[in-house]
């Protein structure tokens, strides 16, 4: 007991702040939302057990559910690869051994610092909009820009964009990751003749494969989440024409302005299990084509 | 020692659980306060805190802390505060969500205060009665209001239009839009594009001698009425004298982006108690018309308790709290600071007592609300649950339409059966 007290209570006491973090604001509410996805629950009278009515209406009658998915979908389709072949790019730049890195690197990653911030949001949504200062620079090359906020054509894309530019935090990983790489390697590379697109497919590229993957994860995980960029951009239900209808936007509608909390809660758990099998997924996948320096074949 | 281990380790975390709780407590307040919640404007906030300075200094030793935020996040964080059983003790309610939170258990009528510390004895009986649910009085009316289309009376002048703003009908209402547009070039164009306004569509309905819901919640509008609602809108703005799509399918923006304040369209559509506030950010005199009625049917339009403040359920000090509530309708300096910025006052007393002071903005809203009386049809019943997601899912359709995504009339059927779904589902 008393060497219990000596030996690991401070240890859990610093802890204590995440721990009771974690139980009381983290575990506590999952399990509850678990419960509440399987009741009908308005937030003021008591929840109502309803089996799996939630996840069946979902499923077989919720048409804005499916949209909202397929809106969701081609934001991580589009956003994620751009994200990371942004990252990259820079990190391959700033990768050249300048005196100033780490001022660039700073620069750089202030956007990611700033990006999910709603003051960048609603700029943004200036900027973007018709008579915004994407336009005002277009219209002095003669071009028309259209409207590109409130066109549902157009919308989706402003959010890859913003997502795009948020390179900062997948780009600092792909720095460290380069540095890793020996340079003999490319030196070898060099006096044999060969070109830099090969020595980027054949060197950097398997080399930094373990790094890739695991930004691929991690943003993959962060774009099924975006929410606060979309909600502000799309004046909080996915308009226009709900082709800014995130998957979360809708959640946060469902709780929040249509009083569904335990709808809201099995939609929520429905993302869950579609980010774990995406995650999932890269896992499997990741045998064929990420290769530790270290493993033996 | 494992069990020690584990229960020195439980003890440990129950302490600090325990520690972290008591210092969030906050030092207990030896002063009486409650908290008003309201959705507002910035002129509306301004009077407010004055009606709130003026109930500090009557009331020595009662604290009130006011909160305000703008229409959309009011009703989300309400929800959020709701659940939370952390509601302020006064909160401003609208017509459209009173039944909803008074079904859900959320607020407290007010009949046991009613000629004890509340006085509404000389109220008009029906705008008073507006706030009834179940026979029982859940929602203080704090001013009546109408729909309005706000128009700015220069750029009128200027394309020398001298149409009667109350009396127009549908067919007046593109020509007079069509003069504006040409008379300034293109630059301004007669009317904000109003086919995603559920208030405008409500009108219309009624004006084509339906009501949205009947009394059991049902959808009683056809998709015929929402079609030529639509096509109505699509004509004009295929001619191009209406606000720019995308203008239109910016959902719910702040008063100071509508057409008329920036200067986009002359007319825009609003409630009648906002005019105050719509003068306030504009430097060209407005006026106030009816929305264009049907050549010889009714005007679809109606008076409603414009807001009510109500009591809610986690209310504290209940005494408190109805003494500010009547000081809000009945004290003279308090009418006077809130003037008719909430809607007109359904106390007597308050709109004699206001008349000497009023702006000529103010005369002009009360003028409107006099003209419109003899033309205005009965308030409509209270709307079922889950109306409020039938409005989103309006707007929603509508600016599909107004995108062309969809046709009117392919748009109006699906609108109707979801619509009906919605409601279903809310039952």
């Amino acid at each position: 007991m008393r060497r219990f007290f000596t030996r690991n209570a401070p240890g859990y006491l610093f802890l204590s702040p995440w721990l009771i973090g974690f139980f009381l604001l983290t575990l506590g509410p999952i399990l509850a939302s678990l419960y509440f996805s399987f009741t009908r629950y308005d937030m003021v009278s008591a929840p109502r057990w309803i089996g799996w009515d939630n996840y069946v209406y979902m499923f077989t009658r919720d048409r804005r559910f499916w949209k909202a998915l397929n809106v969701t979908f081609s934001y991580v389709a589009l956003a994620v690869p751009a994200r990371l072949a942004m990252a990259l790019c820079v990190a391959m730049l700033l990768d050249k051994g300048l005196r100033t890195i780490g001022l660039y690197r700073a620069i750089f990653y202030l956007p990611s610092l700033l990006g999910s911030s709603i003051a960048i949001a609603i700029l943004w949504r200036q900027l973007f909009a018709g008579d915004g200062a994407v336009n005002a620079v277009l219209s002095f090359f003669g071009i028309q820009g259209p409207s590109w906020i409130t066109d549902p054509q157009t919308s989706l894309y402003t959010l890859v964009v913003l997502a795009m530019w948020q390179f900062g935090s997948p780009m600092l990983i792909f720095l460290a990751g380069l540095r890793s790489i020996p340079r003999d390697l490319y030196e070898a590379a060099e006096i044999d003749g060969t070109s830099r697109w090969r020595q980027f497919t054949r060197i950097t590229l398997p080399l930094l494969a373990p790094v890739i993957f695991f930004n691929l994860v991690l943003q993959t995980i962060e774009a099924f989440k975006t929410f606060s960029s979309a909600f502000i951009i799309s004046h909080g239900n996915g308009a226009p024409a709900d082709s800014l209808l995130f998957y979360t936007v809708y959640l946060f509608n469902e709780a929040f302005s249509f009083f569904r909390m335990g709808y809201a809660s099995a939609l929520a758990w429905v993302l869950l299990v579609i980010i774990a099998t995406f995650t999932g997924i890269a896992f499997l996948s990741s045998k064929y084509w990420v290769h530790y320096e270290n493993e033996r074949d | 020692m494992t069990k020690l281990t584990r229960r020195t380790l439980l003890g440990t975390m129950g302490a600090a659980a325990a520690a972290s709780v008591v210092s969030t407590i906050p030092a207990m307040a030896a002063e009486r306060t409650i908290r008003h919640f309201w959705w507002g404007n910035p002129e509306r906030d301004k009077r407010t805190f004055a009606a709130i300075d003026l109930f500090q200094k009557h009331h020595a030793g009662i604290k009130v802390s006011g909160e305000t935020i703008g229409w959309k996040d009011y009703w989300t964080k309400m929800a959020t505060q709701t659940a939370g059983r952390n509601m302020a003790d006064l909160i401003q309610m609208d017509y459209r969500y009173l039944f909803e939170y008074v079904h859900r258990g959320a607020l407290k009528p007010l009949d046991e205060y009613i000629g004890k510390s509340l006085m509404v004895g000389d109220f008009d009986p029906g705008p008073l009665a507006g706030g009834k649910v179940d026979g029982k009085l859940y929602g203080l009316n704090i001013g009546s209001n109408s729909q309005v289309l706000v128009y700015n009376t220069k750029v009128f002048a200027d394309a020398g239009i001298t149409a009667d703003v109350i009396n127009w009908t549908r067919e007046d209402f593109p020509k007079i839009c069509e003069k504006i547009t040409s008379a300034t070039g293109g630059k301004m164009k007669g009317s904000d594009d109003l086919s995603t306004s559920v208030d405008i569509m409500q009108v219309w309905v009624r004006q084509n001698g339906r009501e949205f819901y009947d009394a059991d919640g049902k959808v009683t509008a056809t998709a015929a009425d929402i079609e030529s609602f639509w096509q109505y809108w699509a004509e004009m703005r295929k001619a191009g004298i209406i606000a720019g799509k995308d203008r239109t399918v910016v959902i719910n923006p702040p008063l100071g982006e509508s057409g008329i304040v920036t200067g986009g369209t002359a007319i825009s559509q609003f409630w009648s108690n906002q005019i105050v506030g719509i003068q306030a950010l504009m430097k060209d005199r407005i006026g106030a018309a009816m929305f264009p009625h049907k050549k010889g049917g009714p005007y679809g339009q109606y008076i409603k308790p414009a807001m009510f403040m109500s009591l809610t359920r986690d209310v504290k000090d209940v005494d408190a709290a109805i003494a500010y509530m009547n000081d809000w309708v009945n004290d003279p300096e308090t009418t006077k600071a809130l003037g008719l910025e909430r809607g007109i006052p359904c106390s007597p007393k308050a709109r004699e007592a206001l008349k000497p002071s009023l702006s000529d903005t103010e005369k002009d809203a009360v003028a409107f609300f006099d003209a419109i009386q003899t033309r205005v049809g009965q308030l409509p019943l209270p709307e079922p649950k889950g109306a409020g997601e039938v409005y989103e899912l309006f707007t929603r359709s509508a600016s599909e339409v107004v995108l062309d995504k969809i046709k009117p009339a392919e748009a109006a059927g699906r609108f109707i059966e979801d619509a009906q779904d919605i409601i279903d589902r809310a039952r």
